[in-house]
């Protein structure tokens, strides 16, 4: 091929357009672009492009789009399930905070405008705030016979209560992790978070409720029960001291395992799913429901307004609440599954898989649940200011 | 009165006409962008600025070649205008209104605004600490990057020779990377069992580093040392640019002419050397310095909570407690201190061409 065409003599050197041709059509061009007609366009009515009107009854696209926290699923469920029903499914993993991830869409659903993302799985207590906006549509329930499979204490929690809105992802438990190499030792209870030998080597999450509802526990105060912030108050208390102190290293969010792995974090609150995973790499790291208990959460999937793809939103819940594919997930994933069933599936698989079945972080037994908490949902005005003070100890 | 006479009269202060539709095109721009005017009201000024560009044009095709001479500057400096009105001006103005304004519930993502000073004062006494902090760092890191800087710059701009480009070029390089990227990468070098620690250790040079308060407690990361030494490393090459590109202006036979006048080397240097570069100097301080003491990725990474820079508190305030008006007022208190020190020190460095 000639790549070259016409370098010879005929050609002249400079190009066709002389340079103020090229100006002038140039400027024309982006004069088009940024015309009045959009500008207006853009300033007039807000209510353009909305299309949220409740349940949407079926139809839609057929495609989906997940965005979902990072390593929160395992490697085949979603090639399986787009091979199964032959939906254009994006999974993404660019969920990593549900403070930053509301303040990322708030500007677009408070229009009434459609984001990417046809589900999200916010933890509870921020799905809650969804549910209350106004910016989560009713779940076509019908066409998800496989709810059926789930864990009955996670459908329909106070905020929603006829469980039309939500249904529940995974949940696990927050707990304390510790690099033994790092630690030296064996680490069982809440203090030694505040011991003097972990002195800036200890790890805090960002995830207030987290935090502070296993401080809460070492001091004997139930955090489901809290309805004011006096209430929570020594936890703060404790932890702005401990702060002070220089005891601790960093408040994180998800990107703590790194510097677990590392052994900069020699302890830190932690989640068990994350901990489980990362100890397949690294045997140092462990992972323990402090003697004092641990706090319990899970995430719930909603199915954000706007999206019209509800049959792709149906098929897809359907698909993960089956419990073979939701046994897939939970070994993938590390946390607990909200789906009865999964035990015998693992059990069944034999190997690895049954070891799995027998895992108490992944299948806690009556005992260890007993000693788990869910943290109190907070009103508005308290949870603002729980937030504020939260931050104001984190530094920021 | 001919017609000809009528059209001149129209178009007798055509430079007039032109500043005219530039302001109403400005305004009308920053009036539409920043949101201050909506629906109806939105297309009677939309409306305007198309009927200015009319009387633009047309002051053009029909006025004579004096009037278009004297009318076209006008029309090179709207891009200019329109840009800033758009990019700069629109969003300022949002972001003050903002700064008035109060919610009534936290999750208002629409405020009203409420002549609310006391945003303010709440940005200016609850997070003093962090302002201290963050131009205290600023200030720091820009001192080093001097320090650092200036040495290579010199290097590259009189001993380069034919590497040169090269060596420019290794500056550039890591700008190839994310400035996350390069930022994570440095909690890996320096923690706690990483290389440098351990290298560290080895030469028993510990010791040494706790005294010059660098190394805290056995570690690097999460001190303040590390916060101000992310931030020299980041926003070093924007220190050895502008250096090297006054130094390499200089022309080297006034060294010599220096020398020739019985001048010591050193003496060459802070007479003739050093005065050259300080244009260099002054505009890669202002390149590091500013976004510097709003940068909070090095504090976030690298720093513990005790180390916080006043950025990390404006995306808290943006983020976590979703209190736009707060965060908008710390901004705009963060943008004040920055001009006025920026005018101090323009005036202290008595530059007026930057490099």
């Amino acid at each position: 091929m000639n790549t070259r065409p016409q370098s010879g003599k005929n050609t002249p050197r400079s190009p066709r357009w002389s340079r103020r041709d090229f100006l002038i059509r140039s400027s024309l061009a982006g004069a088009g672009m940024l015309s009045l007609p959009a500008l207006l366009a853009a300033c007039g009515d807000d209510n353009g492009g909305s299309s949220s009107d409740g349940t949407g009854g079926g139809g839609g696209g057929n495609s989906l789009v997940f965005d979902n926290w990072t390593a929160y699923i395992d490697d085949e469920t979603v090639a399986n399930f787009i091979a199964a029903t032959g939906i254009d499914m994006k999974y993404l993993e660019t969920y990593n905070d549900n403070n930053e991830y509301f303040a990322k869409v708030q500007p677009v659903l408070s229009k009434g405008k459609k984001i990417d993302a046809d589900i999200l799985a916010p933890t509870s207590w921020m799905a809650a705030r969804y549910v209350s906006l106004g910016w989560a549509q009713k779940l076509p329930l019908a066409s998800i016979p496989n709810k059926a499979n789930l864990r009955s204490d996670l459908i329909g929690p106070n905020w929603d209560p006829n469980g039309e809105y939500s249904l529940p992802w995974q949940t696990g438990t927050a707990g304390i992790a510790y690099n033994i190499s790092a630690t030296g030792r064996e680490v069982r209870s809440v203090a030694d978070l505040f011991a003097p030998e972990f002195k800036g080597r200890v790890g805090m999450l960002s995830e207030m409720r987290d935090t502070i509802g296993l401080i809460l526990m070492s001091e004997g105060i139930d955090p489901s029960t809290l309805t004011s912030f006096d209430d929570a108050a020594p936890a703060f208390e404790k932890l702005a001291k401990a702060n002070a102190d220089g005891q601790i290293r960093q408040f994180t969010g998800n990107d703590y395992m790194d510097d677990l792995d590392r052994g900069d974090f020699a302890v830190c609150v932690a989640w068990s799913g994350d901990v489980i995973q990362l100890a397949k790499d690294n045997p140092d790291v462990r992972f323990v429901i402090p003697e004092e208990g641990g706090t319990s959460w899970y995430d719930s999937m909603i199915w954000v307004t706007g999206s019209e793809n509800s049959d792709a939103v149906a098929q897809w819940m359907n698909y993960v609440y089956d419990p073979e594919n939701a046994a897939k997930i939970a070994l993938g994933s590390g946390y607990m599954t909200p789906v009865v069933g999964v035990r015998e599936v693992l059990e069944a698989m034999g190997g690895e898989e049954a070891e799995m079945a027998n895992d108490p972080l992944l299948f806690p037994d009556d005992v260890t649940l007993a000693r788990l908490r869910v943290f109190a949902s907070l009103g508005e005005e308290e949870e603002a200011k729980f937030d504020e003070e939260f931050s104001k100890i984190s530094g920021a | 009165m001919t017609r000809t006479q009528r059209l001149a009269s129209f178009t007798e202060r055509p430079e007039l006409v032109g500043l005219g539709v530039l302001l109403l095109l400005g305004s009308g721009v920053i009036l539409l962008a920043a949101e201050i005017t909506s629906g109806a009201l939105a297309y009677v000024v939309g409306g305007l600025m198309a009927l200015a560009l009319v009387g633009y044009a047309t002051t053009i095709v029909r006025g004579t070649s004096d009037d278009r001479r004297s009318i076209a500057p006008y029309a090179l400096l709207k891009p200019g205008v329109l840009w800033l009105s758009i990019f700069f001006l629109a969003p300022l103005w949002a972001l003050f209104v903002m700064s008035l304004s109060s919610k009534e519930s936290r999750f208002d993502f629409f405020p009203d605004f409420t002549w609310e000073w006391a945003n303010y004062q709440e940005a200016f006494t609850r997070f003093r600490p962090q302002f201290i902090r963050s131009f205290t760092y600023a200030g720091i890191a820009t001192l080093l990057t001097i320090l650092i800087g200036f040495p290579i710059a010199y290097v590259i701009a009189f001993r380069g020779g034919k590497y040169r480009m090269l060596l420019l070029g290794l500056v550039v390089i890591p700008f190839f990377t994310s400035y996350l990227i390069r930022t994570l990468a440095w909690t890996t070098l320096m923690s706690d069992n990483g290389p440098v620690m351990n290298t560290l250790e080895t030469l028993r040079l510990v010791t040494v580093f706790e005294w010059l308060q660098i190394v805290d407690d056995g570690r690097l990361l999460s001190t303040p040392a590390a916060v101000i030494g992310g931030l020299t490393y980041n926003f070093l090459p924007f220190m050895i640019l502008p250096i090297y590109v006054s130094l390499e202006k200089i022309d080297t036979r006034l060294v010599d002419a220096a020398m020739d006048l019985y001048s010591s080397a050193s003496s060459a240097f802070r007479k003739v050397v050093l005065p050259l570069a300080i244009p260099g100097i002054f505009a890669g301080s202002l390149l590091v310095f500013i976004p510097a003491s709003g940068d909070f990725v090095n504090a976030q990474f690298l720093g513990s909570p005790n180390t916080t820079m006043i950025g990390n508190s404006i995306q808290d305030q943006y983020l976590k407690q979703l209190n736009y008006p707060v965060a908008s007022a710390m901004s705009f208190v963060l943008m004040v201190i920055i001009t006025i020190g920026v005018l101090v020190y323009t005036k202290f460095m008595g530059t007026e061409e930057l490099a």
